[in-house]
């Protein structure tokens, strides 16, 4: 396509969109191939406004972080088999975000997998909630236990009792007792 | 003079200071002198240009200072444990240009370089506090809203700080730097009551982020001329930025500093991580646009700034203490800017209370 076409197609889509003007000349004053790779992800997965905007911002700072490409980045297998994926839209369009997440803040989603993984190990009953701080901002666990009735709700201190080990594992990790590998 | 200047503005009320006739003196050809009825208006925002936040840092403004010079530190909160550090302002912002520097966004309103004609006035500020607290020690810095030494061969007010302070047993200056800029420091016996602390940080940020400072290996070499002057030194790695690869290259730092200076002739270190507040972060990235440091794995933490989230940011404090401590065990360290609980978990004890930690940072 040609760079006026892409421009026209871009402004199109912002218009019937309401994306405000600073992003849209953001989107316009990337290099060519950018900018159209960024129109086939909003057009492929029928993003709303509120997505395009945060994959664009995450697109970007994964490329400077990463000193590449958004093109590049957009045609990575693992991006790729989203894009070309046989999913509903939206479902793609909400799995990119999380994917492109993740590719932003690797080492952040390294450790919450971890802690994920430790948490599921300990095998608590469904009464019992291990709550970690949004993207581990604090060193803040919290163990919420919702019972119905005295007997239930013994049964979740007991079983929090028990768990006593694990649960101060992850409170450990949670405040950096271990190490994060940088990424390979 | 190591940094530029476009033009001076001279305060008429303050036209035949001291200051202003040293800066005169020592001024180089070529920058403009203006003389205005009130420095305020001249520290403004200059219009029409792209980046008035690094305009303003081209302009020398020497004014009188309207309000108290003597304040406790800003970073200072009770959700944070707090070193009891006092700051005397004498100037506001700095000539070099730091891409995490929170000036950005503090002095976004008055980015012009302010310096106070009237600085003396600080000394009876500090002696009234003297009178109301007289068994006290404190730490006093003029490096919180300025760099200490930044323009010092031009003002020389260093030379008029360290002999006050050098009287006073129950006061310690601290001179905090990113600069080389210690020839004045060297003239003077500082009497054991002035130390000089530099920030220092990896080539790395300093080549990514740290723009007209001196560099890690400059600033640890002026550490250790003015030690050997009689000085007393401290280092802040502050911010810790966490990229990745940052874990090493701290420690490559430290066991520099510490191949240079001994540890145990080191008065304190402080750390402290990136954290800029949502309007610095947008000032920042606006500036430096392509600085990889400024998109790192930081998270919207409670206090509202953003931060390195919050595993890794005590992996990397932890690793730095542990460090630290490897070499001098008994050498003191603090957080800036954390909470009690990251305090203790990192250093294995609990925070002191300002006031004593204060003052045992100024007999250190």
């Amino acid at each position: 396509m040609s760079r006026t076409a892409t421009d026209d197609e871009i402004r199109r889509w912002a218009a019937a969109r309401h994306l405000p003007d600073a992003h849209l000349a953001r989107w316009l004053a990337l290099a060519q191939e950018d900018r159209a790779a960024l129109m086939e992800v909003a057009e492929t997965l029928r993003l709303r406004t509120g997505q395009l905007v945060t994959a664009f911002e995450l697109l970007e700072e994964i490329a400077l972080r990463e000193r590449v490409t958004i093109v590049a980045i957009l045609a990575r297998r693992e991006i790729r088999r989203i894009l070309d994926g046989v999913g509903s839209a939206p479902g793609r369009a909400r799995e990119l975000l999380d994917k492109l997440r993740a590719k932003r803040f690797p080492r952040l989603q390294r450790m919450a997998d971890r802690l994920a993984l430790e948490i599921a190990a300990l095998g608590l009953p469904g009464g019992i909630k291990v709550v970690l701080p949004k993207e581990l901002s604090s060193d803040e666990v919290k163990i919420e236990i919702c019972a119905r009735g005295s007997a239930d709700l013994q049964q979740l201190i007991d079983a929090v009792a028990q768990a006593r080990a694990g649960l101060g594992r992850i409170a450990d990790l949670t405040g950096g007792a271990d190490s994060i590998d940088d990424e390979i | 003079m190591k940094f530029n200047l476009d033009a001076i503005h001279i305060e008429d009320g303050v036209r035949t200071s001291p200051l202003a006739r040293r800066v005169l003196g020592a001024l180089p050809p070529g920058i403009a002198v203006n003389y205005v009825a009130d420095g305020r208006e001249a520290a403004r925002p200059i219009a029409n240009v792209t980046d008035s936040f690094a305009a303003g840092k081209r302009q020398m403004t020497i004014m009188r200072r309207r309000s108290p010079f003597l304040m406790a530190c800003p970073a200072g909160s009770s959700e944070f444990a707090c070193c009891g550090y006092l700051v005397l302002t004498l100037a506001s912002n700095c000539p070099m240009d730091c891409g995490y520097c929170f000036l950005q966004e503090y002095l976004a309103d008055n980015p012009g370089f302010q310096v106070y004609a009237n600085y003396a006035d600080a000394f009876d500020e500090l002696e009234r506090l003297r009178r109301n607290a007289p068994v006290r020690g404190f730490r006093v810095g003029t490096g919180e809203l300025a760099d200490s030494l930044a323009f010092d061969s031009l003002t020389g007010i260093s030379r008029d700080l360290v002999e006050y302070f050098g009287g006073r047993d129950d006061l310690t200056l601290e001179l905090k730097t990113k600069t080389d800029e210690i020839e004045n420091l060297l003239a003077i016996d500082p009497k054991g009551r002035t130390l000089v602390s530099w920030t220092l940080s990896p080539d790395r940020v300093f080549q990514s982020t740290e723009h007209r400072t001196a560099s890690p290996a400059a600033r640890i070499e002026a550490a250790r001329r003015v030690l050997e002057a009689g000085y007393r030194v401290a280092f802040h790695l502050d911010p810790i930025i966490a990229y990745e690869g940052a874990e090493r290259d701290y420690l490559e730092l430290i066991g520099n500093l510490f191949d240079a200076i001994a540890p145990t002739r080191i008065a304190f270190i402080s750390m402290g991580g990136l954290r800029m507040t949502p309007a610095l972060r947008a000032a920042a990235r606006r500036r430096f646009p392509d600085d990889p440091m400024l998109v790192g794995e930081e998270v919207l933490a409670p206090d509202g700034r953003y931060r390195t989230f919050m595993p890794l940011r005590l992996e990397l404090y932890s690793a730095l203490s542990d460090r630290i401590k490897k070499s001098a065990a008994k050498l003191q360290t603090y957080l800036c800017m954390e909470s009690p609980s990251v305090h203790r978990r990192v250093l294995g004890e609990a925070a002191l209370p300002p006031a004593a930690l204060g003052a045992r940072l100024a007999g250190s």
